[in-house]
């Protein structure tokens, strides 16, 4: 017989495990689809403990290799000790109308196993801004709907960090945050006694700082401070759908995960008026099959859940799934990470830092917060750090070059913006006509781009970076653009936003399209603005609101 | 080349294949490097980086390891360049010192390597951003790269912690005390 399921879930990265866990734990049997190949935490992480004499190129990439993927080798976290878990350009080809680097995990964990793993709350003035400043449609949600729910996940996931008491970042559910080091506290300091109103506080981090009773529950263990993330984490110190939600939803019995399944599109019953399931290809065998649920939530990561819903037609919707006001696909956005500035400073030679810490310092925006007051609109979130470097210098060689280079050097800092960008129709994604790929699914294209007031914002952040670093006393100050597209930040969001209006957004309140109410869009895609701050954690609060909801309509008889 | 100068046997084939994953690196490509090479860039890094109280770059097998980054992560023409400057390396040996860089005495080749340093310098302050390195620039990047990317060089050299454990702020530090590292 058929498995029958109630809920099926269209992704396994950060969101899509977020909601397997929470239906499953609700009682929900629930069939978690994913495209790429299984992933077990500990036993698939090939690379986690080597040296690094044990990599061929010293986890540099190989000239062939990064000629063959443009788009990947831009990436920071691309090397000879993570390749196993990107997408190799060639496999997955898509068309940049307008250049979009678009980096892509496909297997079991999705990008989880990858992200950065920054964990800022956003505030109300976030939530509330499209609708004070008119730059986009208003929220259907507010920072009180969400609070619970950043706690409900932040208690779980397990996040270091500070109590600072600041409106603009409120606080969450912490464990012992990470030390700041004495440069960087003076830096703070200073920054504050020039400008009171730009506090700056030790990053809240996906990390466990010190394991709660929950975390012992999902196996997991303090992190050791060795910042090799991105390789899979052996002790599961930081937060990933692999190391967390995925073992626990598997637990309860009432999982099925289906790996190497390819979701081509979501099956609109005309007579029902609702969606019965979804079509898959096998990855492997290109065969397809059909799922049936009650229940459909959409968390395939921004883009590709766009690619779904586009690809999705039927009678009812003959321009893509959920589509009556044409807007599936638009006001595509980002973060503006082209800002970068750094820094020396001499004095403070006394000291070091042990171990690697997996967090930096930052400053909430101070643009634009309270009320409209720059030429551009929103502001920018400040990260930065402070680093002692090796020896004095390069020049000469022997044993003194040798024995330089064995010591601690002067110290550098490194600032970058994170950037609100504003939603716009005119960057889109659409399906190509013509091209498929090699599952015939047809192949996205992008077109998205920055605008004035990203340009505006990039000089403002350059312009008081430079001017907060010569106050606190730095030399060497050199502001940089890196020109990267958009795409490079990885914090690609919109496209299926929500909103109150049906008429200028797909989904409501709770992340069901206005329009077929069993469908659910709970990743990247469901964003109506970007905020400052990165959006896995929202993306993560928004997911477990919208999943409880489910279950609970669900039981009431409502789904 | 200097494979041709000494008559080194190529080992190129077997070498890269097990090493490396160009799939164009093989034996008789002008990628290939001979035995005599390995030899030649051994004793070019351990002039750069040499024994002491702590391992050296001969130790920590840095000849071989340039020929592997040289060969796989160099772009066509930075391995000629690469190539070339071997051969100029040789020759200003010949120059200053009437005879090849193997001949040469330890103090010779410092003799000689810190007078190319010197015009590496000037030439890297000095050139445009379009301009090609100095052809030293290469040798004393991937000796730095490969001896502290090394076994010998990590362990020996700094104070390797792979597992640190936790993660403090301020620890005291006095000139001399050899800098904390991790796996990457």
């Amino acid at each position: 017989m058929e498995e029958q399921f109630d809920a099926i879930v269209v992704g396994s990265g950060i969101s899509g495990g977020w909601a397997a866990k929470e239906l499953c734990d609700k009682g929900l049997k629930v069939l978690l689809l994913e495209r790429g190949r299984d992933v077990v935490h500990l036993k698939d992480y090939p690379t986690a403990t080597k040296n690094p004499w044990e990599f061929a190129h010293r986890d540099n990439m190989p000239e062939s290799v990064l000629k063959e993927n443009p788009v990947l080798a831009k990436c920071y976290a691309f090397g000879e000790t993570t390749e196993h878990f990107f997408v190799k350009d060639k496999e997955h080809p898509y068309i940049q109308e307008k250049p979009f680097d678009w980096i892509r995990a496909y297997q079991v964990g999705g990008k989880s196993l990858l992200w950065a793993r920054q964990v800022q709350r956003w505030s109300k003035f976030d939530f509330n801004a499209p609708e004070r400043d008119g730059f986009a449609t208003p929220w259907p949600i507010t920072y009180d709907d969400m609070a619970p729910w950043y706690s409900h996940v932040e208690k779980f996931a397990g996040i270091s960090g500070n109590k600072d008491g600041l409106e603009n970042l409120p606080d969450g559910e912490f464990l012992p945050p990470w030390e700041m080091n004495v440069l960087e506290k003076h830096l703070v300091a200073q920054f504050k006694t020039h400008y009171p109103d730009r506090p700056a506080i030790i990053g809240r981090c996906a990390h466990i700082t010190q394991p709660q009773e929950i975390h012992i529950q999902q196996g997991r263990e303090q992190c050791q401070a060795r910042s090799l993330c991105e390789r899979g984490c052996p002790f599961g110190g930081y937060f990933s759908s692999n190391s967390s939600t995925i073992p626990w939803a598997q637990k309860s019995g009432n999982l099925t995960l289906k790996p190497n399944a390819v979701v081509h599109s979501i099956i609109y019953d005309d007579t029902q008026k609702k969606a019965t399931g979804v079509k898959v290809i096998d990855a492997k065998t290109k065969e397809a099959a059909e799922y049936t649920a009650r229940i459909i939530f959409v968390n395939a990561a921004c883009l590709n859940t766009n690619l779904i819903l586009l690809n999705s037609r039927s009678e009812r919707f003959p321009n893509g799934f959920g589509n009556d006001n044409g807007l599936l696909g638009k006001y595509i956005c980002f973060h503006n990470y082209r800002g970068s500035i750094t820094a020396t400073y001499d004095g403070f030679n006394d000291f070091v830092t042990y171990g690697r810490r997996p967090t930096m310092i930052i400053m909430p925006s101070f643009r634009n917060v309270r009320k409209q007051e720059m030429p551009f609109k929103r502001g920018y979130l400040v990260a930065f750090t402070a680093y002692r470097g090796r020896g004095t210098g390069y020049d000469g060689l022997g044993a003194e070059l040798k024995n330089s280079m064995t010591q601690a050097g002067g110290w550098g800092i490194y600032m970058m913006m994170q950037g609100e960008t504003i939603p716009k129709e005119e960057s889109h994604l659409r399906l190509s006509p013509d091209k498929k790929d090699d599952w015939g699914i047809p192949q996205l294209i992008t077109s998205v781009v920055y605008d004035e007031n990203d340009e505006m914002m990039l000089k403002d952040f350059h312009e008081q970076g430079v001017e907060m670093l010569t106050k606190a006393g730095c030399k060497n100050i050199y502001p940089n653009d890196s020109k990267q597209a958009p795409g490079l930040d990885i914090h690609e969001m919109g496209g299926v936003r929500m909103g109150k209006d049906p008429k200028t957004s797909l989904l409501n309140k709770w992340n069901q399209f206005h329009n077929c109410p069993n469908v659910f869009v709970t990743d990247g895609a469901c964003m109506t603005s970007t905020g400052t701050q990165n959006p896995s954690l929202t993306f993560m609060a928004i997911t477990a609101r919208a999943a409880n909801y489910a279950a609970d309509e669900f039981k009431k008889g409502n789904l | 080349m200097v494979a041709a100068a000494t008559g080194g046997v190529v080992i190129g084939g077997e070498f890269f294949l097990a090493g490396c994953k160009n799939p164009d690196a093989g034996v008789g490509t002008s990628a290939t490097f001979t035995e005599s090479d390995i030899a030649f860039l051994d004793e070019v890094a351990e002039t750069i980086f040499p024994k002491t109280a702590t391992p050296g770059a001969k130790d920590a097998k840095v000849g071989q390891f340039m020929t592997v980054m040289v060969t796989d992560c160099y772009e066509e023409k930075d391995q000629k360049a690469f190539r070339d400057g071997m051969k100029s390396l040789n020759d200003a040996c010949e120059k200053m010192h009437k005879h090849g860089f193997m001949k040469a005495t330890p103090e010779q080749r410092k003799e000689l390597l810190v007078s190319i340093d010197k015009e590496r310098n000037e030439y890297q302050k000095n050139k445009k951003r379009e301009d090609p390195n100095h052809y030293f620039q290469p040798f004393k990047q991937l000796t730095i790269m490969g001896y502290f990317t090394s076994k010998e060089g990590r362990t020996g050299a700094t104070n390797y912690q792979p597992v640190p454990g936790k993660y403090q702020g301020d620890v005291p530090y006095k000139k001399g005390d050899k800098v904390q590292t991790g796996l990457s």
